[in-house]
């Protein structure tokens, strides 16, 4: 049986066999690519600045922020302002912050049966546009972050605006996914509390766990996260086993002939990304306590993600706190990059996990770039005898239903993976 | 005022402009007065007053003057359909046609408001008073470099090619060291001007 | 009853989402869902499925499309140019939203044949499309701005004329360049070219490839996200709502001996730079100091 699965920035097939009434296998197809990979090919090293955002209309920054650090990486000296890496990270928390809220309020909220709150998505996902874009121009597809900083120069005064549209969304936050102040709920380590209170995320969670759906999309309950910043932190961990030695040359792609989107995994194993994988890599109390309690299923996904909001939220005042102004946006490199030969690569973590460039230069210009995306990880498509994690998220499912919830509790994005 | 009236002022104009060039070539730029002017053209010193408030306003006017000259003569050659070895070559030849024809203007701009730039301070800032003649040059080089025929380069090196060339070779003729006759020289001058320029 | 609202169809091709996700940035969607009904939008929800569009005969007043197109394009086993032509003779408008489905943009690039625009490959004009080209309007941009989409689909539900320019834009939008309101305007009008990147200070138009005096958008003058622009923020206007699209060099000028190759708009290559030769000869101390130096 063939479901087409909608509105994943994109479209994928879902192809199930059934067993007995439960879901046996289901094959992963993404149906079309856009070569973005080749365009980028015998291109101008710092065109991919431009170009790779337009891989995804939806976490378009994360690809500007994976682009000029592989580029980066392409220096054997290259000097970076603390301004200008602490003006990176707000910017791409800002955008994952965006990124949850509408997947929470367009995608998941309508699954579990309730209407789409469009404005509920909207509204603090502008705030955060704005604050982007207070920055860095524009929201989507700015590409401010270039070889050597950022090209603004923002004042105390587009801080303070920064700062408003940081509170405004924490209030909203705080009125609508979870009745109580962000800081308690940051410090709350028992997912059972959380759950007692009033909003949508308790509403929503407390729906999964009345329809006897607290245990449905566990997969392997392995994990990675190879994006490193003041916040994030990288390893894996294999049930809650953490490794931090983990290392980008391991991650292997494989191509699959069922789909456009190539199939990702880390020395010869499926590992899920994103906010779960995250938040057991940095030992996030509520989410360790939901784990324990559900495990890697939709119910720690959901927890897992919208948990980042006020987390960020709360971790980019900080950051805020520490922008010295006096300090230079950009430093100009010493050497121009028409004179580079190298390999480049970085790691970051977007909205949905893990993303991966690498670049191959010549003089400057562009001889193969690769990118890895966040739901290349999750979403892979392999054999029976080696699932995909969203696969085994699926098997033993009844319905499709709950099989495309389990699905898109992964946060799928189709451009990103058939960029 | 009348066009017929505007037009007669502009001649004359042009005519005490003229013969200033003339003698500031022959006398020298400091030793020449409003009155020799005058006396010259046979006009009243107040008369001349009337067309140029100072000796250092008229010095002015003159190099613009000769750079609206020259770059009409050389917008005429960009807006010809010709490729650029010829345009370098119709561009040298009007050049050292204007120094055949018209010595005391090269003359003025290369002993004169080159070397005496404080005159000039006020009022003839940057290229500003030589700008029609530059923005030809511009135009030149710049149509050679996007149809391929001259190397990217920057402007000034260009330039400083071009001119310190041509300035020579009038320097030059002007002293009577040049054995042959400055036209004979074109072919050969355009052509190495063009293998230096070209991509 | 039947809901008098507009009915859109908002149909994506070979697109990044960009559009989709600009738009969702349009700070009065609430009285915009109150005037307007999408019967398919890639991220809103529909009362209809892409099969049920694709097979069905549904009511639809607007075609959106988004992203580029090509015969070879397939979208939930339809080809992209049936479904385009099924709603096409049935709606009011045709509304290309950005550049790729405009004029074929960043992905008139990928491997699917033929990619372009709807009525264009860049400028040139293409004929698969020649019959629905009345009804279309063209707004282009990577992404465009979200006020040009819904006031535009406004005007059509308010039935008012919009001039269109030769690239069928609507000109209230189009006929700026993106120069016009730019905080750094000083600096180009007096030509001080020592542009910096993170600096408030200077032009991006003389050495890093701001594109923004010969493109056509008002980028700078409704401003994205209500607050700020690319080239106010420091960055190089990337030309991204013209047919040519993406250019490449993106943060370099090309000159030719150190005369900018593109010039402003309407602007002859004589008076630009005998106007930028009059300029430069002067200095003006306060446009050649940082903002904030005393």
């Amino acid at each position: 049986m063939i479901k087409l699965i909608e509105k994943i920035e994109g479209e994928a097939k879902l192809n199930f066999s059934f067993e007995k009434g439960l879901i046996d296998f289901v094959e992963i197809e993404f149906l079309s690519t856009r070569n973005i990979e080749k365009i980028l090919q015998n291109k101008n090293a710092l065109d991919a600045l431009v170009i790779t955002p337009r891989v995804c209309g939806i976490c378009n920054h994360a690809h500007l922020m994976a682009s000029v650090q592989a580029l980066e990486s392409c220096y054997e000296e290259l000097e970076l302002s603390n301004r200008a890496k602490i003006t990176r990270e707000l910017t791409l928390n800002f955008e994952i912050i965006h990124n949850h809220f509408k997947w929470f309020y367009l995608t998941i909220m309508p699954l579990m049966g309730y209407k789409q709150y469009l404005l509920k998505a909207t509204q603090p996902s502008q705030l955060m546009a704005k604050a982007i874009a207070t920055i860095a121009g524009q929201y989507p597809h700015t590409s401010y972050s270039i070889v050597g900083g950022v090209v603004s120069d923002i004042g105390m005064m587009d801080l303070i605006k920064v700062e408003n549209y940081i509170d405004k969304t924490l209030k909203f936050f705080e009125q609508n996914l979870v009745y109580a102040k962000s800081d308690e709920f940051l410090e709350c380590n028992n997912s059972n509390k959380l759950l007692s209170k009033e909003g949508d995320l308790p509403n929503l969670v407390n729906k999964i766990k009345d329809n006897g759906w607290s245990n449905v999309g566990k997969s392997y309950d392995r994990f990675i996260a190879f994006g490193e910043n003041s916040y994030f932190k990288k390893g894996k961990s294999i049930k809650t086993r953490l490794t931090t030695n983990i290392y980008i040359d391991k991650v292997q792609e494989a191509s699959n002939i069922n789909s456009y989107a190539k199939n990702v995994l880390y020395k010869e194993r499926y590992y899920e990304v994103g906010p779960l994988s995250r938040a057991m890599i940095n030992k996030t109390p509520l989410i360790k306590d939901s784990h324990r309690k559900y495990g890697d299923s939709i119910l720690s996904r959901i927890l897992a993600r919208v948990c980042e909001i006020p987390q960020l939220l709360n971790h980019s005042k900080k950051l805020i706190k520490q922008l010295d102004l006096s300090e230079p946006s950009y430093i100009k490199p010493k050497i121009d990059i028409s004179d580079i030969t190298a390999l480049g690569s970085s790691a970051i973590e977007a909205s949905r996990g893990t993303l991966i460039h690498k670049v191959n230069i010549k003089n400057g210009i562009i001889q193969k770039y690769d990118i890895i995306t966040p739901t290349q990880w999750n979403l892979a498509n392999g054999t029976k005898e080696s699932l995909g994690v969203s696969q085994k998220a699926m098997i033993g499912l009844e319905n499709t239903q709950l099989a495309e919830l389990s699905f898109k509790s992964f946060d799928v994005c189709s451009v990103c993976t058939t960029h | 005022m009348s066009i017929k009236r505007a037009d007669k002022k502009k001649e004359k104009k042009e005519l005490i402009m003229q013969r200033a060039l003339e003698l500031f070539a022959s006398k020298g730029f400091y030793s020449t007065t409003i009155p020799d002017i005058a006396l010259s053209l046979k006009m009243s010193v107040g008369n001349i007053y009337n067309y140029f408030k100072s000796k250092d306003i008229l010095a002015k006017e003159i190099i613009k003057y000769i750079s609206i000259y020259l770059g009409n003569k050389l917008k005429d050659i960009n807006e010809k359909d010709i490729s650029t070895q010829e345009k370098t070559r119709q561009i040298v030849e009007v050049y050292f046609g204007v120094a055949l024809l018209k010595p005391e203007m090269i003359d003025y701009f290369l002993r004169i408001y080159l070397s005496n730039r404080e005159v000039f301070q006020d009022g003839c800032e940057g290229m500003i008073c030589v700008n029609e003649f530059v923005t030809e040059i511009m135009i030149y080089f710049e149509e050679g470099v996007e149809c391929g025929d001259l190397r990217d380069q920057d402007f000034f090196s260009a330039f400083g090619l071009f001119m310190g060339y041509l300035g020579g070779m009038v320097f030059l003729k002007g002293e009577n060291i040049l054995p042959k006759k400055l036209d004979e020289y074109v072919d050969d001058i355009s052509i190495n001007i063009y293998k230096a320029l070209r991509t | 009853m039947l809901s008098k609202k507009l009915k859109i169809l908002w149909l994506t091709a070979i697109t990044c989402n960009g559009n989709t996700h600009s738009f969702l940035n349009y700070p009065h969607l609430d009285i915009f869902m109150d005037t307007f009904e999408f019967i398919y939008h890639p991220s809103i929800d529909s009362a209809y499925t892409l099969n049920d569009i694709i097979n069905k005969e549904i009511a639809c007043d607007i075609l959106i499309i988004e992203g580029s197109i090509s015969t070879e394009y397939i979208k939930a086993d339809a080809p992209i140019v049936d479904i385009i032509n099924k709603y096409a003779s049935k709606v009011q408008k045709i509304v290309t939203v950005g550049t790729c489905a405009s004029f074929g943009g960043m992905f008139r690039e990928s491997d699917y044949k033929d990619t372009t625009g709807l009525h264009f490959d860049k400028e040139r004009p293409t004929s698969l499309f020649e019959h629905i080209k009345e009804k279309t309007i063209s707004l282009s941009g990577c992404p465009v701005h979200p006020d040009i989409i819904a006031n535009t689909l406004y005007s059509i539900e308010k039935k008012r004329a919009i001039e269109l320019d030769s690239l069928l834009r609507p000109k209230e939008f189009f006929a700026y360049t993106v120069h016009n309101g730019c905080t750094r305007n000083e600096y180009f009008e007096y030509k001080i070219d020592n542009h910096q990147f993170g600096k408030k200070e200077g032009c991006m138009f003389y050495d890093h490839g701001c594109h923004a005096p010969y493109t056509h958008g008002s980028c700078n003058k409704i401003l994205w996200n209500e607050v700020n622009s690319k080239t106010r923020a420091g960055l190089s206007c990337m030309g991204c709502t013209e047919p040519t699209f993406p250019k490449g060099d993106f943060f370099h000028t090309k000159k030719n001996m150190g005369i900018p190759q593109y010039l402003p708009f309407g602007v002859a290559k004589r008076t630009y730079l005998t106007l930028a030769g009059i300029t430069k000869a002067f200095h003006i101390k306060r446009l050649e100091e940082d903002l904030f130096d005393d």
